[in-house]
């Protein structure tokens, strides 16, 4: 595990994909891998097999400029060295695997990308609403790039 | 024996902040439980995206009522990293002086709650007086007791100066004479120990499972210190030990947050010993060029993130804050099954909440 560096991530990454993940180095101080979202689960699965127990910092979920119809996740890891993985879904109908099973760590982070950016999560049973009210109902998603704009 | 669900809070005489739990015992023996977050929910992510960098600054200085300064030093660091301006020498000192200022009352203000929570108030009574020390000094070199104003994007907003000095060691050394006196009834009180020994233990495993850090981390031999694994200027230059203990348990997490304390101070005369003459601030651009950065900083509750996206104007294009109060109450549900009735309010002091923190 100590020898264990970005580079050799990818690597592994790359293997058990299939195909050659894109490297995304424009975020400052974290190495970052874009992979397909329905292969997240079997990365995260083996982030935490190399490692004995990933641990996850957290989860961003943003809407960048000139790509409103693409929600970006960003899984943020630090095991010695910190990395992140990226995947991006349809913002018409965001819905990826959770990741749960793996990283119980990652509920709350899961529940927060779902109320603020309306994503779904499967395979977990439900996502109640970890920060606005239970009774929240005032249109879409609260951090939304068109909710914000507004 | 049947299963009782005992809500507790979101208004509750055992917690400051709001946040309501809901327990699940039988007989005297605790099940599990459940959380829920969000009744000091401020919205700061999105505000964030709807004002300045300046304005930003005092935005996220109300995170937190008690780590305040962490959280403006983290941002302008990201600021200033998408600026690619480099902040004099003094000033990085003196925001580490700030950082392990804040690091230790909050330790004391935690010991203090934990104390309380035992039924050690004259422990309480002197933590919180000892606090004081630490809190006068911040109100003497910026203005503020809580909210600090500290920084600036390039630098700080305060300098010390000749007069300073003799104020700050003279804190420094009543702290450092108070806290060995602390340590040792920590570490021998019979009550204490019966109340926190072998209760709540948490392993590695679950640590990293978690995304805990902090001392919560290293009270359960989980050797992780941002300050010293990804250190910003100038914790790459100051000597400090990282304080673990094997152990997981309540006693554990008491005895490193109190050693900690002692090591801040080290650190704090340290600084003061090597802070380097010069300017305390840069003159910064109103706008940041497009780029987008992560800094990793250590609060006193652990590690602290924040994601900043710039897509070339004066306001933030994405701002994510991940507090580790959070990771630290996702925990507790696991650290509240298979306990006693009478020690929740240990394991819940034990984790050191900042609700305010978890919601943002």
């Amino acid at each position: 595990m100590d020898k264990v560096n970005f580079e050799v991530l990818r690597e592994q990454i790359d293997s058990l994909v299939g195909s050659k993940c894109e490297v995304y180095d424009a975020i400052g101080n974290d190495d970052a891998l874009i992979i397909p979202s329905e292969r997240l689960m079997d990365v995260v699965a083996l982030i935490d097999q190399i490692f004995d127990g990933a641990h996850l910092t957290t989860i961003t979920a943003q809407q960048r400029a000139g790509q409103h119809n693409l929600i970006e996740l960003m899984y943020h890891f630090y095991q010695k060295f910190a990395f992140t993985i990226i995947v991006r879904l349809p913002a018409e109908a965001p819905s990826i695997a959770s990741i749960l099973s793996i990283l119980p760590g990652a509920d709350f982070y899961e529940r927060e990308v779902a109320e603020m950016f309306g994503v779904k999560f499967t395979g977990r049973t439900e996502t109640p609403p970890l920060l606005l009210p239970d009774d929240w109902d005032q249109g879409p998603p609260f951090i939304r790039k068109e909710v914000i704009d507004e | 024996m049947s299963k009782i669900s005992i809500p507790i809070g979101p208004q509750h005489p055992l917690l400051k902040e709001p946040l309501s739990m809901k327990i699940d015992i039988s007989g005297e023996k605790v099940l599990g439980g459940s959380l829920r977050l969000g009744y000091v929910h401020r919205g700061i992510e999105r505000l964030a995206q709807k004002r300045n960098y300046v304005q930003t600054i005092h935005l996220v200085e109300r995170v937190c009522g008690i780590c305040s300064h962490i959280h403006t030093t983290t941002f302008c660091q990201a600021v200033e990293s998408l600026l690619k301006l480099e902040v004099p020498p003094r000033a990085q000192y003196l925001r580490a002086l700030m950082c392990e200022l804040e690091r230790i009352h909050s330790h004391l203000l935690w010991l203090g709650i934990l104390a309380k929570h035992v039924g050690l108030d004259t422990i309480f009574m002197h933590t919180w007086h000892d606090r004081e020390l630490a809190l006068d000094v911040m109100e003497e070199i910026t203005g503020g007791r809580v909210l600090h104003g500290a920084n600036q994007i390039g630098g700080v907003r305060f300098d010390l100066d000749e007069s300073h000095f003799p104020m700050i060691y003279a804190n420094l050394e009543k702290l450092r004479s108070q806290i060995s006196g602390l340590l040792d009834i920590l570490e021998n009180e019979p009550a204490l120990i019966a109340r926190t020994k072998g209760v709540a233990p948490v392993s590695q495993k679950t640590i990293r499972q978690y995304g805990v850090a902090g001392p919560v981390a290293r009270a359960s031999g989980v050797d992780v210190d941002m300050r010293r694994d990804n250190p910003l200027p100038p914790y790459d230059q100051l000597k400090f030990s990282v304080v673990t203990m094997p152990d997981g348990d309540a006693w554990a997490r008491t005895i490193v947050r109190a050693e900690e304390i002692r090591e801040s101070l080290n650190l704090c005369e340290m600084i003061l010993e090597d802070l380097p003459d010069g300017e305390v601030s840069k003159r910064a651009p109103r706008n940041v060029p497009e780029g987008e950065v992560i800094i990793r900083s250590e609060a006193p509750r652990g590690e602290l993130f924040y994601y900043l996206r710039s897509d070339g104007t004066d306001q933030p294009a994405r701002l994510k804050i991940r507090t580790p109060t959070l990771a630290a109450l996702c925990l507790l549900p696991v650290q509240m099954s298979d306990i006693q009735v009478a020690d929740i309010p240990v394991v819940l002091a034990g984790v050191d909440l900042c609700v305010a923190c978890a919601d943002r």
